[in-house]
């Protein structure tokens, strides 16, 4: 079976300024979105993640590359029936009420009226806006909205889901509740590709992340791998007053003491085992553990790597 | 239903179902109360005028009833038109609306057809005040006044599908600029043909050859006053036969299935960002 999304040395040249210098906002990215999963892209303001989402949707045309959707070249008005769009800092028609706005995207999607209505309802409860389905988005706030956006996007059950950064303006309870959305999509056997640049959302909901950076992708992965092949060191927690820790075998490493306890983080290369022996001997061991680098680390490193070497 | 059929309909429910959201959006603003209010203040106007000039009430009422018809309908068509495509790919309603199965000629016709709805709306409006203030006069509302109408009505909709046309690439501004200037050379092609045959000047000529070879003869609608096959025609006495506003109404329909192509063209090569 094909992939949900594949994306072929895709890149997107704008003209900008008044000397139209050229920009690549997106440079022969390449990768692939597989069926079922949930699928994270992440990097940085201006990175180029709106840019290849409006380039999937057929909202601009690649400068050159190719999208395949479901097994279908892009652009492709049929597929498009088969994925579901929540755009960046969505703007709706604010003179609708998000009922409103669900049964027209039903009506596009080719749904019946009795249809409409009971996905409509469904969704609008499932997003939280029931009780408010009913007043002119014109006074919703930005989470209402974001919503709205979820809801008119999910309405014709759509195989793929495409989220511009789904997140962002929400309160801890809007983030928790698109990240339940999207792992109940998931269950049900939707793919979705997200674009965001909160790192926590993606340590917890994706199965796969991929990087870009000034409009490169850079790396591409499932989250363990990623974070797991990079052991950093080793974290040594003791029970040790000064005297004890001036006899272990120090050699520089960083050293932080918070009452009688103090963490002794080692260097990747070190020799754990030989340290531990000698400490077991002056000092009480209270706790181990290997530093690995976290998510939010490589994306920093990704990110001013990028940006030296740009 | 053939497979064809079958897409046709889901098409043409795609283009209602813009139409009719585009339909909404214009009775939920407020500026088109502000238009019928000032028609309605237009007619009572009349109606003083009427009062003023003894004899001639019904000729006034009459003139100035379906120069309201024209004038306001065409600027409300502008009003709408030049911004109906270029607000929705500013404020970016349109990046959900087209990631949708549905096609962006279908949306340009869906957003003409909704204007066309609203503008049909609000000659009726124009009509039925005008209707009332004949009937105030005691003078009957047939014949000639429905025809002349129905010609408003129809330069109206060509009138919105120009500003269509301008507002699939460029700003309002802009495209109010250029609607009004081939909506005022349209009204004047019995003068450019004039120029065409008599002028002096080689270049003149040209220049009026040119614009009567493609711009819309607006004249067409706006009979009343010049000559019809060389007879003078005029809405107080001999106006043109229902067969004339039927040839009248083809020519409309031409040129707008023409703008709406062009308008489709443009849009479809255009990049939302
Ligand atoms: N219409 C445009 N004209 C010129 N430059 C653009 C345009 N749209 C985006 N860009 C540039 O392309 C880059 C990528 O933008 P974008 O895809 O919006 O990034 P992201 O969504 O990752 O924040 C940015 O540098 C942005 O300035
Ligand atoms: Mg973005």
């Amino acid at each position: 079976m094909s992939a949900a999304i594949v994306i072929e040395g895709l890149t997107k040249r704008y003209r900008a300024g008044l000397r139209m210098r050229t920009v690549n906002a997106v440079a022969s990215a390449s990768f692939e979105v597989k069926r079922g999963e949930v699928f994270g892209f992440v990097g940085p303001n201006g990175a180029g993640k709106t840019t290849t989402i409006r380039a999937i949707l057929g909202l601009i045309r690649p400068t050159s590359g190719s999208i395949t959707v479901l097994g279908t070249r892009m652009p492709d008005r049929a597929v498009r029936a088969k994925i579901g769009f929540l755009p960046e800092s969505p703007y709706f028609y604010d003179y609708l009420s998000a009922r409103e706005l669900v049964d027209l995207a039903g009506r596009l999607a080719g749904l019946g009226r009795a249809e409409r209505r009971r996905r409509g309802d469904v969704l609008l409860e499932r997003v939280g806006l029931a009780r408010d389905a009913d007043r002119p988005m014109r006074k919703y706030s930005k989470g209402m909205l974001q919503r709205a956006g979820l809801a008119q996007a999910l309405v014709h059950e759509p195989e793929v889901v495409i989220l511009d950064e789904p997140m962002s303006g929400l309160d801890p309870v809007g983030r928790k509740d698109v990240r339940d959305i999207i792992l109940e999509l998931r269950d049900a056997g939707r793919t979705v590709f997200f674009s965001t640049h909160i790192i926590p959302d993606v340590e917890a909901i994706c199965d796969r992340v991929g990087f870009i950076v000034g409009g490169r992708v850079v790396d591409v992965g499932p989250v363990a791998d990623l974070l797991g092949a990079k052991v950093l060191g080793t974290d040594v927690v003791l029970r040790a007053d000064d005297a004890a820790l001036a006899a272990l075998p120090l050699t520089g490493e960083r050293t932080r003491r918070v009452g009688d306890l103090v963490t002794v983080a080692l260097g990747a290369d070190a020799d754990v085992g030989g340290f531990l022996r000698v400490a077991a001997a002056q000092t009480m061991i209270v706790s181990v553990t290997p530093r690995k680098e976290s998510l939010e680390e490589l994306f920093l490193r990704w990110t001013t790597s990028e940006e030296k070497s740009a | 239903m053939t497979p064809l059929a079958a897409r046709a309909t889901a098409s043409c429910l795609r283009v209602y179902a813009v139409g009719l959201n585009t339909f909404r959006e214009a009775i939920r603003n407020k500026v088109l109360y502000g238009i019928l209010a000032v028609v309605v203040g237009v007619n009572l106007f009349a109606l003083v005028l009427g009062e003023m000039s003894l004899s001639e009430e019904a000729r006034v009422a009459r003139d100035v009833g379906l120069a309201g018809v024209s004038l306001f309908g065409a600027i409300t068509a502008i009003v709408l038109g030049v911004s109906l495509l270029h607000t929705e790919v500013q404020k970016r309603t349109i990046h959900a609306m087209i990631a949708k199965p549905l096609g962006r000629p279908e949306f340009v016709v869906g957003k003409y057809l909704g204007m066309a709805a609203t503008l049909t709306l609000l000659v009726a409006c124009f009509a039925v005040a005008l209707a009332g203030l004949l009937h105030l006069q005691g003078v009957p509302f047939a014949g000639a006044v429905v025809k002349a109408v129905v010609l408003g009505w129809l330069e109206v909709l060509v009138v919105a599908g120009i500003a269509v046309l301008f507002s699939a690439f460029s700003t309002p501004f802009l495209s109010g600029i250029f609607t009004l200037a081939i909506f005022f050379i349209g009204r004047v092609t019995p003068e450019l043909r004039h120029a065409a045959a008599r002028a002096r000047d080689e270049w003149i000529r040209r220049v009026a050859e040119g614009a009567l070879a493609i711009l819309p003869d607006l004249d067409v609608f706006a009979i009343s006053g010049g000559e019809h096959q060389g007879v003078p025609v005029s809405v107080h006495a001999d106006f043109v036969p229902w067969s004339y506003v039927g040839d009248a109404a083809v020519y409309a329909g031409a040129w707008i299935v023409l703008l709406l192509i062009g308008a489709a063209l443009v849009f479809s090569r255009r990049d939302f960002t």
